[in-house]
């Protein structure tokens, strides 16, 4: 099953690669039409500049090349995995995305961990209990966590937090200029992590706490579930073997759906908590039209939704051994 | 004696002078300051860009030939003297000895020959404008240096510190591809810190340099700058501590007026006078309805200056009266005498009279549109373009807003001078010459060039007289020149000037002695200490 499974990721991640290309030369084209290039923007935040600084840098970035020799160049480099250099930053695009990778990785695997956890928890709960006071909270919760605006979530936990409790940082990834043990590091991490964290699960753990309320109601109303429950078994014995399991699918398909979007949140969140990831480097990006840079986050961002989706494709036989990855089930 | 040589000899006086009367407080040694700005600079190498967060971090790491006191007069730095020749054509710099780059080469006058001709001149956007008819520099030996000039060049004792013309190393550059080098990030100076990391996106970490010339200095052990891109975040970090000095343009107008009062902040005034910067309107002139000069000066009276300055930037800065910041007073080229007063109790009713006068009488309320490109600098200027639509529309002008991300705005305004009105601030540095001339002066109208003239205002007598005061030597008719050049360019308002801007830092009281220089935390911040 396992040799299965690594084929299975392989063929799909085979097929991904014309979409990857595809989005490539889409985004090529469709980010060079916002206005305004990488030498204004430098020109300008330097405040003057003179014709001939303005002609150095375009030279230098390329920017004097017509268009399809400036596409055909970025494809010839991609097709050797060079990603090509940010003049703005003096660094290979490669180097800059991958000392930013972990960050990014760090605060997306620990909110959806979390989110996907609570997510679940608060939804079961919600739809065993359904109907009664503590149902009523939890749906309320979900409605008003998935309606808050991510920033202002971001600046309450630091105002409250930080300013007023004083338990985290208010921002930031480590604390800086200390010189600390690996294992002291790592707690330091943890410690920065947890407001960043929090703030980007809210609103997924909102998504997945309504998403596994009503899977979790469907799939109590089954009738597996009334004959678990004919044959006497234990009411937490029914929702823990029966219509957990069950009721977990669509969570999980939402959530490889949204690793994509919470890319795109994780942007807002690591510019409110200066967290040094992959989100900020591309709202920079995108500002300072480092266009090249931007290009091979949107690459990199492409490659990770295609990955992500082939591993939750099979998560899904983990979880539900009726599953086949070739398309089958199991009768 | 040369007036010029007057100047230097009474600026050496005066430095002897402020150096005796120094500091009531002991310094103390050690410990770390963490300052936040923002962007995150591209570069933090200032010989090649004047962004100015590059320069921030950059001028602790480099050296300058010289500094300034705070009325803007020469002081020692690299070099130890300096003398003008008779003719103003030739200038001589002492060195000083001993001095060592962060890697122990011995600092000489090839760097600085090297630093000036080679980079500064061709690749720092106002070289051109700091060392103008320079020619050609010889170096008679390691610790001379002299400058050979075209004509007479005032301004060019005024932009020899590192913030405008640092000096890097000729042995780690020469024969390289300057901006690929990778010094360029990892930056070897003079300085009084060096470097030691840069984490992109979060921080850069400076050290004191041990072996710095002024004996004892710099007092701390590290200094660090914080790249948070959130304003709010930022505010919460100084409130919190973990940040001690939040220079100017992180933290908003009002959230500075509210951190003012909670206690172990305040806000560090002065630091700003050798950069004089004032907030403007650029109007465009080659159309429409702002190629009438009266319309111009209709809008220069209709605006409430002091109520833009309260309400948008919470009373930071005031009341501009021309092109020149009444910070560089200092040196004589600031006037009110004879400039126009648009602040006059009656300027609404004269504002409908110039418009009626050039052809936009009232028609049901109103007399034309335009379009205001706020500056996309943040939130502030949005707000500002919204306090000008309100106040013009009490003389039935109407304003529609336009708010545009920052390339877009720099490519459409300042490139293609596509906009009727839009919203900018300079710095105007210590000498008018160098920084105000350049948004008034017809050589600096091109569309390849941002931030240049881009009202596209050309006027002969004006361009006559920036000339003149390029090339004349004698600081009194220079001062002249300038007189003149503020009444003829507020009567004729191509620009319309709101307010000499205090460009302030917000500062944890722990830090001591932050703004020592006229340049404010873009000094060397080799004076600051902390007190725990």
């Amino acid at each position: 099953m396992l040799f299965t499974n690594a084929k299975y990721v392989l063929n799909r991640i085979l097929h991904g690669i014309p979409i990857i290309l595809a989005i490539v030369v889409v985004n090529f084209f469709l980010i060079r039409l916002a206005p305004g290039d990488a030498a204004q923007v430098l020109a300008g935040e330097s405040g003057a500049a003179t014709a001939e600084y303005m002609d150095q840098i375009r030279k230098q970035f390329g920017l004097d090349q017509p268009l399809w020799i400036q596409f055909l160049n970025y494809m010839k480099n991609l097709l050797v995995f060079d990603l090509g250099y940010s003049f703005r930053h003096g660094r290979t695009i490669a180097s800059l995305i991958i000392e930013r990778l972990g960050a990014t990785a760090i605060l997306m695997g620990a909110s959806m961990v979390l989110s996907i956890g609570l997510g679940v928890i608060l939804g079961a709960i919600a739809a065993v209990r359904d109907r009664t006071f503590l149902s009523h909270v939890i749906v309320i919760l979900a409605i008003v966590t998935y309606a808050t605006p991510l920033f202002w979530v971001g600046l309450m936990l630091i105002i409250v937090f930080a300013l007023n409790l004083g338990w985290f940082p208010t921002s930031g990834y480590e604390t800086i200029g200390a010189t600390l043990t690996s294992f002291d590091h790592m707690l330091d991490v943890l410690h920065h992590l947890v407001l960043p964290a929090i703030s980007l699960s809210f609103f997924y753990m909102a998504l997945y706490t309504r998403l596994m309320r009503a899977s979790m109601l469907e799939t109590l109303g089954q009738d597996y579930i009334k004959t678990a429950r004919a044959k006497g078994l234990s009411g937490s014995r029914i929702v823990m073997a029966h219509a957990l399991r069950n009721a977990i699918i669509p969570v999980l398909t939402m959530a490889g759906v949204q690793v994509s979007a919470m890319l795109g949140g994780s942007v807002i969140i690591e510019s409110v908590f200066g967290w040094p990831g992959l989100g900020l480097l591309a709202y920079e990006a995108l500002f300072s039209r480092d266009l090249n840079l931007l290009l091979g986050i949107f690459f990199l961002s492409s490659i990770l939704v295609v990955v992500t989706n082939a591993v939750v494709d099979v998560i899904y036989t983990l979880v539900d051994p009726r599953i086949r990855l070739n398309g089958g089930r199991h009768e | 004696m040369n007036p010029i040589r007057q100047l230097l000899c009474a600026s050496t006086l005066a430095l002897g002078v402020a150096f005796t009367g120094w500091s009531a407080q002991a310094q103390q040694q050690g410990g770390t300051v963490v300052i936040t700005t923002t962007p995150e600079p591209s570069l933090i190498t200032n010989a090649l860009s004047s962004a100015p967060t590059t320069a921030e971090v950059a001028t602790k790491i480099f050296d300058g030939l010289l500094e300034y006191d705070m009325d803007l007069n020469p002081k020692p730095s690299l070099a130890e003297s300096w003398e003008v020749s008779e003719d103003g054509k030739t200038v001589t710099f002492k060195l000083r000895p001993g001095v060592k780059w962060h890697d122990g080469v011995s600092f000489t006058s090839a760097d600085v020959q090297f630093s000036l001709m080679e980079v500064v001149k061709s690749y720092h956007p106002r070289g051109k404008g700091n060392l103008g008819p320079v020619n050609s520099i010889s170096t008679p030996d390691d610790l001379t240096v002299v400058m050979h000039l075209d004509h007479p060049y005032v301004p060019l004792i005024r932009g020899m510190s590192s913030l405008e013309t640092p000096i890097i190393p000729k042995h780690i550059y020469e024969g390289t591809d300057f901006r690929n080098n990778p010094a360029v990030n990892a930056p070897i100076g003079t300085g009084p810190y060096r470097f030691v990391e840069w984490e992109k996106g979060s921080h850069i970490t400076l050290e004191r340099n041990p072996d710095y010339w002024r004996d004892g200095q710099p007092y701390l052990d590290q200094l660090i700058f914080r790249f948070i891109a959130d304003a709010a975040t930022r505010a919460a970090g100084i409130e919190s501590g973990e940040i001690d000095v939040a220079t100017f343009g992180t933290i908003n107008p009002v959230e500075m007026r509210r951190l003012e009062k909670v206690d172990g902040i305040s806000i560090a005034f002065g630091g700003y006078e050798a950069i004089a910067p004032v907030m403007l309107l650029e109007l465009n002139t080659a159309r429409p309805p702002f190629d009438k000069k009266e319309v111009r000066q209709a809008v220069a009276y209709a605006l409430d200056r002091q109520r833009i300055i309260d309400t948008v930037w919470y009373g930071f800065g005031k009341p501009a009266v021309g092109p020149i910041s009444s910070f560089v007073k200092g040196a004589g080229a600031w006037t009110d005498e004879g400039v126009r007063d648009f602040t006059v109790p009656d300027r609404l009713e004269i504002a409908g009279k110039l418009l009626d006068e050039a052809g936009y009488p009232m028609k049901d309320g109103k007399r034309f549109t335009f379009i205001h490109d706020a500056a996309a600098f943040g939130e502030d200027w949005r707000r500002m373009g919204e306090v000008i639509k309100q106040q013009l529309g009490k003389i039935g002008i109407e304003v529609e807003l336009r708010n545009r991300d920052y390339p877009t705005f720099v490519r459409a305004v300042h490139n293609e001078y596509d906009f009727d009105m839009t919203s900018s601030w300079y710095i105007g540095m210590a000498d008018p010459t160098l920084g105000v001339q350049r948004n008034t002066w017809s050589k600096m109208i091109n569309k390849d060039v941002p931030f240049g003239n881009s009202s596209q205002y050309s006027n002969p007598e004006v361009d006559a007289l920036w000339e003149a005061a390029q090339t004349e030597a004698d600081p009194a008719k220079r001062n002249d020149y300038f007189h003149q050049l503020q009444r003829i360019l507020v009567e004729d308002s191509p620009l319309i000037w709101i307010m000499d801007m205090d460009l302030v830092a917000v500062q944890r009281d722990r830090v001591k002695d932050l703004i020592t220089s006229p340049f404010g935390v873009r000094g060397g911040l080799y004076d600051v200490w902390v007190q725990d």
